[in-house]
């Protein structure tokens, strides 16, 4: 910036060009400019696209009618007309029986039932599930960004707050991902989700983020996001516990250029359920824009369209909040707040939801802390789905707005705001030994099913790794030849568990044979379900732990133990020491 | 600096005649969008239109072969044109790029959603890379099995282009002719 100078230093200005070039600038400007965030992609509004956050003008009115119990015309459009997703949200997702007086009560009057404590979160979902997604939409329009956080707070589904973690390896490295795993679980989260550099790689990068996590904590479920197809049969496997990496759109064309419809989507879900795995659905703002197929919808009418068709299909949960196209909402006005705005619709839905804070978004460190207050301060399901626990070089799913390094800082946000943001404190020592006994276990698994040797070298880098950097080189190659065989062997979780319980690592094979009951017990398919994480698989969730905000004195409080266990800062001066 | 002199070359094309199965095995087709140097001239990260054909087609050259230019603006799926493209192609090779700067290469008997190389973060790809795309699709016609060229990674990309491709990519729409059969190109440099 100080080189900048030099034109000026010189002097003379011969030709009008020169001047041109040489302005001469504000150095207040010439500072601003330098910012981080003079690298974000802003765009101005364009509605006649939908590229447009919130409120576009071809957002339709809200309406419906009901004759003989069936929806004959929604939003303003005859039944006659329905594209596919009007059709099966109207026949699957919306309450009849309450659809006309849902759509009788004014909006703005909703919006303030939204944010006051005297009505009880289950008075505002019997008519928030009779509502078209105009409606919903229509509702949450007249809220501002402090009273979608009030909202949130009353309207997600379980009483306890949480988080969900990306454990991944740019080089799919397995000894790493076991021991990140189990540091991750020993750090609060409840759900680690993997994916992969080299989709072959899968199976084994499942099974190593599974063992890892137990090793951390009993209970911590697991996912890795591949083709879907691949994904399943690794759930059924009980490679990994649950799913959440299966798109719907809101649009039809979108769907078609997947070859997809709501029907399949719902087809594809059912193969979860029948197998006892947790699964949620995934959308959110900005994938049909990046299609150029928004039919100049705003981002939040377009994303009351997918919560609804995951409702429809009976799914659980959602993710969503932007996910993998975040920087297009983030890139108009009151991005960051319709964001925030689609996960409490999915809330209203009376469906569990992980909300994102999960894919960068910008160069700014303060933006990107910005971003994440509304679900953090209300509290969410899953506040990030996921914060990447290792380095965001590692994260395959292209980083992470939180990361490792952050570890200490989030922790301290909490600390400092009294909030529950879903991760804890953590001795080193506790941390080395449960990345040692998780890559230990994961050696002998290897060394069991006759696959690639994990050396000791590897157990001592990955114990002390921050990540992949520090990890020797490794096969993957070989590793893809153990991956296909584990496969074509038809290895599953059992297996795992005997192995474990024969070697030595009878309290690792006790909890992944938790994971394994939860699945036949089947109680944790149940809406935002989660293993407290103590060993013992209680199921925490909505049927359970309900929400019950209703003002101070009600609802999830951040006292006694929990907060106890948040004060702890490893580097906070201690008086007595003095 | 090298921007500049970036600028100052200019793409001229000029349609010819709708574009036919080519019979030629020597020949590489690369098919460009509607959009390209018509919606912009350069990629979504700067880069020079003009140079980037020019380097692709220097790639192809280099390996011996001919490169063939077509327009396609009945559709703007580079999958589909990088693949159609592919079937004109006597070779059955095609490049296939998008005004943003997004490429693969196709080949005449695959399927749209699958490629031989996809280059999907468009602003990391740079002259050089460009000109390796043009030369790996060259020896691809040849019958050869070269390295594929690898592919980079930034976490900062989204952050920066996202909102930009998509905004792009909306504009370029506007250039779609449904009706409009592919074009044979004329190429040169001013």
């Amino acid at each position: 910036m100080p080189d900048d100078d030099k034109p000026y230093a010189d002097g003379g200005s011969e030709s009008e060009e020169f001047q041109e070039a040489t302005a001469r600038r504000s150095k207040r400007f010439e500072t601003l400019d330098e910012r981080a965030v003079t690298e974000d992609g802003f765009v101005n509004e364009w509605p006649d696209v939908g590229f447009v956050a919130m409120e576009s003008p071809n957002d339709p009115d809200p309406s419906v009618t009901v004759e003989d119990g069936r929806i004959v015309e929604m939003d303003g459009t005859e039944r006659e007309n329905f594209d596919f997703i009007d059709r099966f949200v109207a026949d699957y997702a919306i309450n009849v029986e309450k659809a006309e007086e849902a759509m009788e009560v004014d909006s703005e009057a909703f919006a303030r039932d939204l944010v006051d404590i005297n009505v009880p979160r289950e008075e505002v979902v019997e008519l928030s599930t009779a509502m078209t997604p105009a409606k919903l939409v229509a509702v949450v329009n007249h809220l501002d960004i402090a009273e979608i956080i009030m909202a949130m707070k009353k309207m997600r589904t379980r009483q306890t707050p949480g988080n969900q973690c990306h454990v991944t390896s740019v080089e799919d490295n397995v000894a790493q991902i076991a021991a990140d795993a189990a540091e991750a679980a020993l750090r609060g989260f409840y759900e680690a989700e993997n994916t992969v550099g080299v989709a072959r790689m899968a199976p084994l990068t499942a099974l190593a983020q599974q063992i890892g996590a137990q090793c951390g904590r009993g209970g911590v479920i697991t996912q890795c996001a591949v083709e879907e197809a691949t994904e399943l049969e690794l759930g059924m496997r009980g490679m990994t516990g649950y799913a959440e990496t299966v798109s719907v759109y809101g649009t039809e064309d979108v769907f078609k250029d997947g070859d997809d419809t709501p029907w399949s989507k719902a087809f594809l879900a059912s193969g979860y359920a029948s197998r006892g795995l947790k699964m949620r659905y995934t959308s959110g703002a900005g994938s049909e824009l990046n299609m150029g197929q928004a039919e100049g919808k705003s981002m939040l009418y377009l994303e009351a369209r997918c919560i609804l068709v995951t409702k429809g299909c009976g799914v659980q949960g959602l993710q969503n909040g932007g996910i993998s196209c975040i920087a297009i909402p983030t890139s108009v006005p009151a991005g960051v707040k319709e964001v925030a705005a689609e996960n409490l619709i999915t809330m209203m839905a009376d469906l569990e939801v992980a909300s994102g804070n999960d894919q960068t978004f910008t160069h700014s460190e303060k933006r990107r802390t910005a971003r994440m207050m509304p679900q953090f301060l209300a509290g969410t399901d899953f506040i990030f789905s996921g914060y990447s626990a290792v380095p965001n070089y590692d994260n395959m799913f292209a980083g992470s707005t939180f990361d490792s390094s952050d570890f200490d800082e989030y922790n301290v946000m909490q600390r400092d705001l009294q909030v529950e943001g879903g991760t804890r404190p953590i001795d080193e020592e506790t941390v080395l030994e449960a990345r040692e006994r998780a890559v230990k276990a994961l050696q002998t698994v290897f060394e069991e099913l006759g696959y690639p040797p994990i050396t000791d070298e590897e157990v001592e880098a990955a114990v002390y790794a921050d990540g992949s950097k520090q990890m020797p080189d490794r096969s993957t190659a070989e590793d893809i030849a153990a991956a296909e065989d584990l496969m074509d062997e038809g290895i599953t979780g059992a297996d795992v568990v005997k192995i474990l319980a024969t070697n030595g690592f009878e309290d690792v094979a006790r909890n992944l044979l938790g994971m394994l009951k939860g699945r036949v017990a089947g109680d944790y398919i149940q809406t935002s379900s989660i293993f407290k994480g103590d060993g013992e698989f209680d199921v925490v969730s909505a049927v359970n732990d309900p929400n019950e905000y209703q003002g101070p004195g009600t609802g999830f409080r951040l006292t006694g133990e929990d907060w106890e266990e948040k004060k702890e800062l490893r580097f906070a001066v201690d008086p007595e020491d003095i | 600096m090298s921007q500049v002199q970036q600028q100052e070359r200019t793409l001229v094309l000029t349609e010819t005649e709708a574009a036919q199965e080519g019979t030629a095995s020597d020949e590489v087709v690369i098919s460009i969008s509607a959009g390209f140097n018509e919606m912009k001239d350069e990629t979504l990260a700067g880069v020079s239109l003009a140079e980037v054909l020019r380097e692709m087609m220097a790639g192809v050259e280099e390996q011996g072969l001919t490169p063939r230019v077509v327009r396609f603006v009945d559709n703007l799926d580079l999958g589909v044109i990088g693949l159609r493209g592919a079937k004109l192609s006597g070779s059955g090779i095609s490049i296939g790029i998008q005004t943003r700067g997004t490429t693969l290469i196709h080949q005449e008997d695959l399927v749209p959603l699958t490629n031989l190389e996809l280059f999907p973060q468009a602003p990391l790809i740079d002259l050089e890379t460009y000109r390796a795309i043009g030369s790996n699709a060259a020896a691809y016609a040849k019958g050869e099995s070269p390295e594929p060229i690898p592919v980079g990674n930034d976490p900062m990309a989204r952050p920066k282009y996202q909102a930009l491709a998509a905004l792009w990519h909306i504009k370029e729409m506007q250039h779609k002719d449904e009706d409009k059969p592919p074009m044979e190109l004329e190429v040169s440099f001013e």
